[in-house]
């Protein structure tokens, strides 16, 4: 229940302060979004496009909860992700003023990952989508 | 059925990339105590070559290897292939030698490490010397992401379960038993 209500509280505060955005900050509109963002495949063993995510980059000073941002294979801005370890879904732990760069959400969606290089635990992807679910093809491979 | 060699050889290759691009790391070394088959185990897998899968769903919320529990026999390669085309994963086994972990080969073998293998690329290992092997996934440990292989020996020595405190719960959960590998031969992933 703690989990499910801290997830619940992010999304809630996410959601709101992109709703007030218009779009994407300079930083990440384009790909490759400027520093200190770096690709992720050029931090860790993976791979440069990951399906279902896109070509992903975060600023590894915000590891392990990013925000990470994601671009499609035509170089659009498709999501910010936030990866929320298991492990700190406490009732001491908290994640506070997060950034929040990709401007408007149109849709979230909430989901557990094994884990992976870079984030080497059982975690929650956060996942703000800044285009409409029909696009969410655009990085499906 | 004897067997007179004994060594190891571990080849980890990118095969569907350009030549330029393969990564090879090749370890060889002799010596040892040539281990002599005098049984054929019913539940080994036959072939020269013993296929592990590292996968994994495509959101990435469960990893495995599959098979994930196995009999060999002396002299076998494995090799695992990453078929996971949104994560890398390792094959790496439980030994002080490799980030300091508890030893879970047997005395004598050689511990190996894949390192992270990218989707499609593999890594090959000949085993040899009789026992039980425990192996991981680096990066998914925690997640469950192990597996053991028996390699027959001449009679039933070495083939008994490690001490159960030794490991992460996660990684335990995971574990097949000997007894099980023995029971009902290659474990397969069930996914559902």
């Amino acid at each position: 229940m703690t989990r499910l209500f801290t997830a619940v509280t992010t999304i809630a505060a996410l959601s709101a302060m992109a709703a007030f955005a218009e779009g994407p900050t300079d930083e990440v509109a384009t790909n490759p979004p400027k520093a200190p963002y770096q690709k992720v495949s050029d931090l860790v063993a993976l791979p440069e496009f990951l399906p279902g995510i896109g070509e992903l980059f975060v600023d590894p000073a915000t590891l392990p909860a990013g925000p990470f941002v994601a671009y499609d294979h035509d170089g659009r801005l498709v999501s910010t992700i936030y990866m929320i370890p298991i492990s700190q879904m406490n009732a001491d732990t908290s994640f506070d003023d997060l950034l929040a760069p990709g401007g408007t959400v149109d849709h979230v969606d909430i989901y557990f990952n094994a884990g992976h290089p870079g984030v080497e635990e059982p975690h929650e992807h956060i996942v703000l989508w800044h285009v409409p679910a029909a696009d969410e093809a655009s990085v499906a491979n | 059925m004897s067997i007179s060699f004994c060594g190891m050889f571990l080849l980890r290759t990118k095969p569907a990339w350009p030549t330029e691009m393969r990564r090879r790391h090749f370890l060889r070394w002799s010596g040892g105590l040539a281990a002599a088959l005098a049984i054929s185990p019913r539940l080994a897998i036959a072939g020269s070559t013993i296929e592990i899968s590292m996968s994994g769903r495509p959101d990435g919320s469960k990893v495995w290897f599959d098979p994930y529990g196995l009999m060999i026999q002396s002299g076998q390669t494995v090799r695992w292939t990453n078929r996971d085309k949104g994560n890398s994963h390792t094959a790496t086994t439980y030994d002080p030698r490799i980030n300091d972990r508890p030893r879970r080969i047997p005395k004598g073998a050689t511990p190996f490490n894949s390192d992270y293998l990218l989707p499609d690329e593999s890594f090959e290992v000949t085993l040899v010397v009789p026992g039980v092997y425990d192996f991981y996934c680096i990066p998914h440990e925690m997640s469950g992401m192990v597996g053991r292989i028996i390699v027959a020996g001449p009679d039933d020595t070495g083939l008994m379960e490690y001490d159960d405190g030794d490991l992460p719960p996660e990684a335990l959960d995971g574990m097949p038993s000997v007894a099980n590998i023995l029971a009902h031969g290659p474990l397969r992933h069930q996914e559902g």
